[in-house]
């Protein structure tokens, strides 16, 4: 009887210990695998959002160095440029003339894409190409084929006894000029992300409604639209951080990279730029980071508000249908 | 599918490895071997030909050179600044312009002592006094300076019934401004073509004739307040109306404009001959008249520093001493134009007898060389100077060639934006 | 699943839905616009890479001269673009950088889907919301980091180092690996007496394939691309592609059928990879897709 406790004992006591190591294994490799991007990343993007917001407080000239403690003044003081203010509206006239078609481009490219087509591999490569040609290079191509007196787009347009358009000289059309760049790059792109949410459908609710004789598009705004939400939701939010970000598209439109005489292309981040290294009075590294952090806290509202319409105009039913099977 | 994600996993470790050693012995200085890279770094053009460059390799064994190129001053600029800012990056000599000259001299420590007997008496005063900062240091060496002349497009002159031999055109249009801009509208009378580029131009050339136009002698900016400046952009837009094409510098609509004569003359300094001939390759009309309204200006010029954060500074100093020489100087200019600004060069007769077959064999020695004669003032130009004239290009812009304002507006808001500067 | 009250799905009846899938002539129509609009401007910039200086200003005309390969040489043999270190830099930098990212995303995104610990919805949602962090933020203490204190400036590894990972790839393995890999897999492997690093690799690692191969290849592309922060810190000795070609345009305003020409040997390149790897992509988009 003693032995056979004993041993018992042992057995427990064997178990025990690497229950132990087991358990610990258990609570600890979470934490041990997310802590590799956690730490990397607190150095690279923590830590640089944190110092912008110090380097914002004071009066720091690019080789000067830092300077005075200014408080809020660098925010005032931007918030207090016009130039600021144009470099706004222009980013959101350009997301705006961008983002808009290209969701709905990409959502009718994906609808197309969804169906069974002959050579699918080709058609969904071949809209992907674009996405692989670098920005700058999107850019150098397009700003000379939308060249006010030489370029393609007015040369064309001229032929078929059109006036031809200021490419370059007024706002508006620099900004449709910029979008159609970007949609360029990133319709194909979102395309495939819409095609892969489009693919995880049920078959069935397609064939039991067309059993019931809906029509295409009555599928397609019935299922296919409520079911993509989550997929919709990030496109439209990664789009609008994108969106409200870009910096090669209008740097390259021209060769002074300021964003015209009457800033009529000029971005934010062309103007946090311009402020940091650039041209006109740039080397305020105070200014830039302060027009930064604002930069920030606008792409997070607006991407919050962006979220709640988008969640709001797609009706949730049938993502919750989803949900329970 | 562990194994080949084993492979995979041991090509790239073995790709991240090869990158490491790449980029270690990229980084090694390489002054302790034979051979020493020495960057120059310059804008638009010099007229620093490889050739030119070869000879020094093959005179001084043991140095390679390497020339970089930004496409315009702005660019280099910003470089510049950036670099200095970053502590490295910097070519081992740079190139400077008298426009942002001065915004760099602020930071004079951080550029290497030039000062040498080998130079002593090079320059004129006015541009060796320019080059040394508070403590007597030589800190630039200067290249090229630029007297301006009128390049003009002989067939259009022609066809609107104007003389178009050179010297005829010199007499044609000697005057003053107002002088320059009716000729022009006798032209524009009787062509289709405009009679200058732009309005941006004809204002550099109407504010380098100037003592103080951006910014007072004792470092304020009076840009917005200054009569000159006001008369100045009154006066040149208001010629533009019916004279200018409307078209910016450095853009592809300016370029292609030499090419297909959409203007008839555009003000030229030395320097900018060789652009003509890169913009306008298959034309042969173009011809230099020894002329310029209100006898003469310069335009540009610029300087080679040799910034302290380089790894080769005196080899760099005795590269930049060879590249301003006088003999050097004088290829530069035979290739490209740039007229130097070496005093003994000026009146040599090497340099008088230069032609330039592209403009119908001109003589651009005797003219330029006259043209620089003529200069009689040399405007100040302090380290706001780069940042405002920008800025008051903008505004030309704005009113000339996109038109989205009238010329009032332009100025008030510029008068917003040089606020804006800081 | 099944929603109730409908006649079951024959297989003919399958197949009839799956036949009346098929586009029409409208459906290819529209996506033969959409890919020649796609790939018109590299074949306009060909036209014009194919010519010279003058060609740009000239009346299109539709076939290429026949200069391309003699403009191509111009842009490689110019001392100050550095082509072929541009290359190798690109090539390095998106190397090393596609496999970091995709590395640790699949790291956290395993735990974060499938481990259950405490804080892992928190931190989720923290990762999540820094997706809105634009890069350009940083760009301004990056660059005294890298420049200043660390003495950096014009490496690759001050283009490296910030782009080691992404919160974008940590939310797209998470998304990925929550729905590929059903729990029982886990739970069975962990009954059997494998740990936890054991269970990533011979479990989770596997089955992030399609995911992360899509995800490394989007990395890839999209650091090739990058322009903005290796135009500020590095410089014309040691560029990355993009940068060249910034370069080339500084070099060659004049000409732009050398730029041009320039625009399209560096986007070369991806097209091998996209050529080779794309099948791979979108594979697995489709598989991702189904699993779920």
């Amino acid at each position: 009887m003693t032995t056979q406790t004993l041993s018992a004992e042992r057995r427990v006591r064997r178990i025990t210990f690497s229950h132990r190591l087991n358990r610990w294994d258990v609570k600890v490799s979470p934490y041990l695998y997310i802590s590799p991007f956690f730490i990397l990343f607190g150095l690279t993007g923590l830590f640089p959002l944190v110092y912008t917001a110090y380097v914002s407080m004071f009066d720091w000239h690019i080789i000067g160095g830092q300077g005075d403690f200014v408080g809020l003044g660098n925010f005032e003081w931007v918030l207090g440029q016009e130039r600021f203010w144009q470099a706004l509206g222009n980013t959101f006239s350009i997301f705006l003339l961008s983002a808009v078609p290209q969701v709905i481009l990409a959502m009718i490219i994906a609808a197309v894409l969804d169906q069974n087509l002959r050579a699918k591999t080709f058609w969904r490569m071949g809209v992907l190409v674009p996405y692989v040609v670098a920005p700058v290079a999107v850019s150098l191509i397009f700003s000379n084929m939308f060249a006010d007196q030489h370029g393609l787009i007015n040369n064309t347009l001229t032929s078929i006894g059109l006036s031809p358009v200021g490419w370059h000289s007024e706002t508006i059309p620099s900004h449709l000029a910029i979008a159609t760049m970007v949609n360029f790059r990133w319709t194909g792109y979102n395309a495939l992300i819409l095609l892969a949410g489009m693919q995880a459908i049920p078959r069935d609710y397609y064939e039991a409604a067309m059993i019931d004789g809906a029509g295409r598009v009555r599928q397609f705004f019935s299922i296919t639209i409520p079911s993509l939400r989550p997929t919709l939701i990030f496109v439209i939010i990664t789009s609008t951080i994108g969106g409200l970000q870009i910096f090669d598209e209008p740097r390259m439109y021209d060769t002074y990279g300021e964003g015209g005489a009457s800033s009529q292309w000029l971005t934010i981040t062309m103007y946090i730029y311009i402020r940091a290294f650039g041209q006109s009075g740039g080397g305020q590294f105070g200014h830039a980071a302060a027009a930064a952090w604002i930069l920030f806290l606008i792409i997070v509202v607006v991407g919050l508000i962006n979220l709640l319409i988008t969640r709001a105009l797609v009706s949730s039913t049938s993502a919750s249908k989803r949900s329970k099977s | 599918m562990s194994t080949s994600r084993r492979t995979t996993a041991a090509a790239v470790a073995g790709i991240a490895a090869f990158a490491m050693i790449a980029t270690g012995c990229a980084s090694t200085p390489a002054g302790d071997d034979k051979e020493i890279t020495l960057t120059v770094a310059t804008f638009n053009n010099f007229g620093y030909t490889d050739e030119l460059f070869a000879e020094y390799e093959d005179a001084n064994p043991g140095i390679k050179i390497v020339h970089n190129k930004a496409a315009t001053s702005n660019d280099a600029r910003t470089n510049y600044f950036t670099k200095l800012g970053a502590g490295s990056g910097l070519a081992d000599i740079e190139a400077v312009e008298i426009d942002w000259f001065a915004e760099l001299l602020q930071f004079s420590d951080k550029l290497y002592d030039l000062s040498s007997d080998e130079v002593d008496g090079r320059w004129l005063d006015w541009k060796s006094e320019a080059a040394t900062d508070a403590d007597g240091r030589l800190i630039a060496y200067g290249t090229d300076i630029g007297p301006e002349a009128i390049c003009y497009r002989a067939d259009l002159f022609e066809a609107a019934g104007l003389p178009s031999d050179r010297d005829e055109v010199a007499e044609l249009l000697t005057g003053d401004w107002d002088h320059y801009y009716s000729v022009g509208e006798k032209f524009t009378a009787n062509s289709d073509a405009a009679w200058f580029d732009g309005a941006g131009a004809i204002m550099q050339g109407v504010l380098n004739q100037e003592e103080e136009t951006l910014e007072s002698r004792d470092g304020e900016v009076i840009a917005t307040t200054n009569p000159v400046v006001k008369d100045a952009y009154d006066s040149v837009l208001a010629a533009s109306e019916g004279l200018s094409a409307g078209l910016q510098q450095w853009t592809k609509d300016w370029e292609a404009g030499f090419a297909s004569g959409a203007f008839a003359t555009t003000l030229c300094p030395s320097w900018f001959l060789g652009n003509i001939e890169g913009m306008s390759p298959d034309v042969t009309t173009w011809d230099i008249a020894n002329v310029f309204p209100n006898g003469g200006g310069n335009w540009g010029g610029s300087y080679l520093t040799v910034p302290d954060q380089g790894d080769h500074k005196e080899e760099a100093k005795a590269l930049a001493a060879w590249l301003t020489d006088p003999e050097q100087q004088l290829k530069a200019f035979v290739k490209t134009g740039n007229f130097p600004s070496q005093v003994d060069l000026q009146t040599a007769d090497e340099l008088l007898a230069v032609t330039r077959p592209f403009f119908n064999d001109a003589p651009s020695g005797e003219i330029f060389a006259d043209r620089a004669v003529a200069v009689t003032v040399a405007p100040y130009k302090g380290t706001k100077y780069f940042p405002v004239m920008n800025e008051l290009q903008n505004a030309l812009v704005r009113a000339d060639v996109t038109k989205n304002m009238s010329p009032a507006e332009s100025w008030d808001q510029f008068v917003k934006d040089v606020a804006a500067l800081g | 699943m099944t929603i109730p009250q409908r006649p079951p799905l024959t297989r003919r009846r399958r197949g009839a839905a799956a036949a009346s899938n098929r586009p029409g002539l409208l459906g290819y129509g529209f996506l033969a616009i959409v890919i020649l609009s796609a790939l018109f401007p590299l074949y306009w910039s060909f036209l014009i890479g194919s010519g010279d200086s003058t060609t740009i200003n000239r009346d299109l005309d539709w076939m290429p001269g026949g200069n391309f390969l003699k403009n191509a040489a111009a842009v490689i043999e110019n001392d100050s673009v550095n082509f072929w270190k541009a290359l190798l830099n690109s090539i390095i930098v998106s190397t090393v950088v596609s496999f970091s990212v995709v590395f640790f995303s699949t790291l956290a995104g395993y735990a974060f889907a499938k481990l259950k610990f405490r804080g892992g919805k928190g931190l989720l949602a923290f990762v999540i919301a820094t997706m809105a962090v634009p890069t350009q933020l940083g760009i301004v203490p990056l660059f005294i980091a890298m420049s200043q204190w660390f003495h950096l400036g014009g490496s690759i590894w001050a283009v490296i180092i910030p782009a080691l990972v992404t919160a974008f790839g940590v939310f797209w393995m998470t998304q990925y690996l929550s729905q590929a890999i059903p729990d029982e897999l886990i739970e069975a492997a962990r009954v059997d007496g494998a740990s936890m690093i054991r269970t990533f690799w011979h479990v989770g690692l596997p089955a992030s394939r399609p995911a992360a191969a899509m995800l490394a290849l989007f990395t890839f592309v999209a650091t090739w691309t990058n322009f903005f922060w290796p135009f500020i810190i590095l410089d014309s000795t040691n560029p990355t592609l993009p940068v060249a070609l910034s370069l080339l345009q500084a070099n060659y305003f004049i000409d732009y059928s050398i730029v041009l020409a320039g625009v399209l040997l560096s986007t070369i390149p991806l097209l091998i990879l996209f050529v080779i790897a794309g099948r791979q992509l979108v594979s697995g988009i489709m598989q991702g897709a189904v699993k779920g």
